[in-house]
């Protein structure tokens, strides 16, 4: 009985999810990645003080999921609606768990800023009133540092797993997703860090973090690249719909974001202004910020690729 | 001993063999493609101008100046061939397992998956979730919407589905199929029926006889 009988309209118009989804991912993996590498290297090298990428980390993993909810409210059908989804729950909802999680996530990301900007907040005559707070919160420290590393991790692989559970859309419904997004958020959350960190928080170039944070790019850039592989060849080796997807990597506007995009800025981007320029220009802070921008702009568009394509080849 | 309580789990509970479980027929057969239902279906659930929770899909056959969806000519012999679109009402619904909030339910007395307007936020979880894009938005009242069998607007006053009801050809039929004496389950057990995307694991409850005689 080989397709004896089958649909291809639907009801719904236009894709279910469109960009501000993308744009909630991209920043949620920026907060999570950010935050995630700042806790490592702060418990790796025993650090107590607050490093300049510590605090644009905390800043910036504060203002990027705040952003990120704001697009996740403005894409709901009727922004009054938000409460519900604070309200009421459904515990085998990806969404509904991650709600949870981002709930204790983001006042966390509050927190650690308060306690990053110590400093810069007993400066300022109007802050004062904080000092007190930041006061009590030193007192939590290290189990609120603990607690928002698991949580940035999780709030990365959160995004993945909340689109992986379309089953409609064979680029989507992967299991590599989680990671791959673990990933891409590692290395785009430490780039935004590293560039807000050396022009805002006037880190040095080559301090001790950088040099960490330029060690751990490669691999993690590595990881991200062997996932998108895998996740191409499931699709060529996989059922029909699986094989009709694979048309996303080469044929459609979403093809050029992804060669253009995804491979061109963001991964041979980076990797060209490291390894084939002159040791006097791949150190210098041009190539720091053109590399940084490079690496975020990439994962833009590896998180507009992976949704819009994604929706694009339905089964 | 450490195997026993998980086969158990896999076994179905045995309060579920005294609930209905109401599946809709629709027969390829006798379908003109009329596209009645659907105004039916606006009325009884008064959706927005010329929405329904159902469509009609042509999968065969020339109208004048259209191309046939089957050979691609302007002219053929095609026969017309029509298919319903509509909520499936799966046993195993991805959208009740997605949103967020549990307004996605399964009715507690009819198993019929439904809306609860009020706690529905529209994050859209669902429509993407659905492997039939059966789902959509209401545009007058924000919140996600699909077919529930009629459930709060004729089965709520004794009456059958309003498409149903309105189709002249008797290609749509609905009933409890867990019920034995019923026409539907009589009917199930007489003809070849299908369902749509079974490969999913979705155990869907409408039910498709098809049109699978190709020539004299």
């Amino acid at each position: 009985m080989d397709g004896t009988i089958d649909f291809s309209m639907g009801l719904s118009e236009g894709v279910a999810w469109p960009w501000p989804i993308a744009v909630y991912l991209f920043f949620a993996g920026i907060s999570g990645g950010a935050l995630t590498c700042a806790m490592v290297i702060r418990f790796y090298k025993n650090q107590t003080e607050n490093t300049p990428f510590y605090k644009a980390a905390a800043v910036i993993s504060f203002v990027t999921i705040s952003l990120g909810m704001l697009c996740l409210v403005l894409d709901l059908t009727n922004p009054l609606f938000f409460w519900r989804i604070l309200v009421f729950y459904n515990f085998n909802s990806v969404m509904s768990i991650g709600v949870l999680a981002l709930s204790v996530y983001i006042p966390l990301t509050a927190v650690i800023s308060l306690l990053a900007l110590e400093d810069e907040i007993r400066s300022v005559p109007v802050l004062k009133i904080l000092v007190p707070i930041i006061e009590k919160l030193k007192a939590v420290r290290k189990p609120a540092e603990v607690i928002v590393l698991i949580l940035a991790l999780s709030v990365c692989a959160y995004t993945g797993f909340l689109i992986s559970a379309l089953i409609r859309f064979p680029i989507i419904n992967t299991s590599v997703l989680p990671a791959l997004f673990i990933a891409s958020g590692l290395s785009a959350g430490a780039a935004a860090a590293k560039m807000a960190a050396v022009s805002i928080f006037k880190g040095d170039l080559h301090s001790s973090d950088m040099k960490l944070l330029h060690g751990a790019e490669w691999p993690i850039m590595f990881a991200e690249i062997m996932f998108l592989f895998m996740i191409a060849t499931s699709l060529l080796t996989g059922n029909a719909g699986a094989q009709s997807a694979f048309a996303a990597f080469h044929s459609g506007v979403w093809a050029n974001v992804f060669w253009l995009g995804v491979v061109g800025v963001g991964f041979v981007g980076p990797i060209l202004l490291n390894f084939a320029t002159s040791k006097s220009f791949s150190h210098s802070a041009k190539a720091f910020y053109v590399s940084g921008l490079c690496s975020v702009s990439g994962m833009m568009c590896l998180r507009l690729f992976i949704l819009y394509a994604g929706q694009h080849f339905a089964i | 001993m450490i195997i026993a309580p998980l086969g158990c789990s896999s076994v179905k509970e045995e309060s579920d063999a005294n609930k209905p479980h109401y599946v809709m027929v629709f027969d390829q057969n006798k379908c003109t493609g009329c596209g009645e239902c659907k105004d039916a279906c606006n009325v009884a659930n008064n959706l927005p101008d010329g929405k329904s929770r159902m469509v009609m899909e042509q999968l065969s056959g020339g109208v004048a100046g259209e191309i046939c969806p089957h050979c691609g000519k302007t002219e053929c012999n095609c026969e017309r061939k029509y298919v319903r679109v509509s909520c499936q009402q799966c046993k195993n619904a991805p959208c009740v397992t997605v949103c967020p909030t549990g307004a996605a339910h399964r009715d507690e007395k009819t198993g019929i998956v439904t809306m609860d307007a009020s706690k529905c936020a529209g994050c859209k979880y669902c429509i993407g979730a659905c492997p039939y894009d059966a789902r959509y938005i209401n545009k007058e009242t924000d919140v996600a919407d699909n077919c529930d069998f009629c459930l709060h607007s004729k089965l709520a006053i004794g009456e059958l589905p309003a498409c149903v009801q309105q189709c002249r050809y008797d290609a749509l039929i609905f009933g409890d199929a867990n019920d034995s004496t019923s026409y539907v389950s009589k009917l199930l057990r007489v003809k070849d029926s299908v369902r749509i995307k079974p490969g999913f694991g979705t155990e869907p409850s409408l039910r498709y006889i098809p049109v699978v005689k190709i020539g004299v």
